[in-house]
């Protein structure tokens, strides 16, 4: 490699080696030759007053209001997928609720009007309308239940705020 | 607090972890939204949002994962899809001057000790300043990592999502672009 073409190859380099993105052995090589080349240490020179530059402009602050509109925000949005998740529980329950009420009140049901006996005499065209109304009703009690805890929470929010 | 512990008590819903990374992060995460987008108020909501976005994926954040790194990459993200819809000429090209003459030199300051010395390097800030902000995004957002946010080469890459000799080559090519624009309007880089 002529002499040229070294100076070339190392002032294409000077950029990545103020920014320090060159492995080790291309930064002693850099190094070496800008000990002993004063145009090329004179270029080095001015890249660094770049990164230099850059390394030292001033930071901006964010302002204290700033800080505390955020804090506040991620502390509503944190509130709210908490109240999200518990809605979503409180739901989940309301539904198993619902059904073991559904299947298991059913004999208390037919107990209770027909005895033990009829238990095992079910006609089912009368049975199954039954169930039906019964089912409905229970779920509709679930479904009020759901509705009437989500406007009460609700409510509390408003109060909250 | 360290970071690692204010993450895990975050995960488990805690504010004050989150108060606790706000303020150790505040001012380059602000900084870097800064840089990126140019117009305070346009930082100021992206720096909302990020932290909203931090609070809502901190139980995907692997632990495995360097925090400064998973942190910058939701900001970046925010910001480049908050750019790709109000300016989306931004993410190719260098904006006019103007447009940025608000955030330029007014937050500009030096702390070199004598008055003459101060001068000089406030009016060699202001120049610097003023051509970073001509850079296209991509290099803008390189340079502050690395010169500002004092990030390795290998940091960067994981918060671009991009090769290692993309980032050196964004470098290389923003900081010629800097020098360019300072030798152009000011003369002699000195």
């Amino acid at each position: 490699m002529s002499a040229r073409d070294e100076h070339a190859e190392i002032r294409e380099q000077l950029a990545l080696f103020v920014a320090g993105a060159l492995d080790t052995e291309t930064e002693a090589r850099i190094a070496r030759h800008t000990a002993s080349c004063s145009a090329c240490a004179a270029q080095l020179e001015r890249w660094q007053l770049i990164s230099g530059g850059l390394r030292r402009l001033p930071t901006p602050q964010p302002s204290p209001s700033l800080i505390a509109r955020t804090r506040a925000q991620v502390a509503d949005r944190i509130a709210e997928r908490a109240e999200q998740r518990q809605n979503r529980t409180v739901l989940i329950l309301l539904v198993c609720f619902s059904w073991i009420v559904t299947i298991a009140g059913w004999p208390v049901f037919r107990f209770i009007t027909g005895g033990v006996f009829s238990l095992l005499d079910i006609r089912f065209h009368q049975a199954w309308l039954l169930f039906a109304i019964f089912s409905g009703l229970t779920w509709l009690a679930g479904g009020s239940a759901a509705v009437l805890l989500s406007a009460r929470r609700q409510q509390e929010r408003r109060f909250a705020l | 607090m360290g970071i690692e512990a204010a993450v895990l008590q975050l995960r488990r819903g805690d504010l004050d972890a989150l108060s606790t990374l706000i303020a150790r992060y505040q001012n380059r995460v602000y900084r870097y939204l800064l840089r990126l987008v140019r117009r305070p108020a346009e930082a100021e909501d992206l720096f909302q949002q990020t932290w909203i976005r931090v609070a809502e994926k901190i139980r995907s954040y692997d632990p495995a994962r360097n925090f400064d790194a998973w942190l910058f990459t939701l900001a970046r993200n925010l910001a480049f899809d908050h750019l790709r819809r109000v300016q989306p000429s931004s993410l190719d090209e260098p904006v006019d001057e103007d447009s940025s003459a608000d955030t330029k030199l007014s937050r500009l300051a030096a702390s070199d000790p004598g008055p003459h010395d101060q001068l000089l390097a406030r009016e060699r800030a202001s120049h610097l300043a003023a051509a970073l902000e001509t850079l296209p995004v991509i290099y803008r957002e390189v340079l502050s990592l690395r010169f500002e946010e004092e990030m390795k080469i290998e940091e960067i890459a994981d918060v671009l999502a991009t090769p290692l000799s993309t980032v050196k080559s964004r470098l290389r090519r923003g900081l010629e672009q800097i020098r360019q624009t300072l030798e152009a309007n000011y003369g002699e880089v000195q």
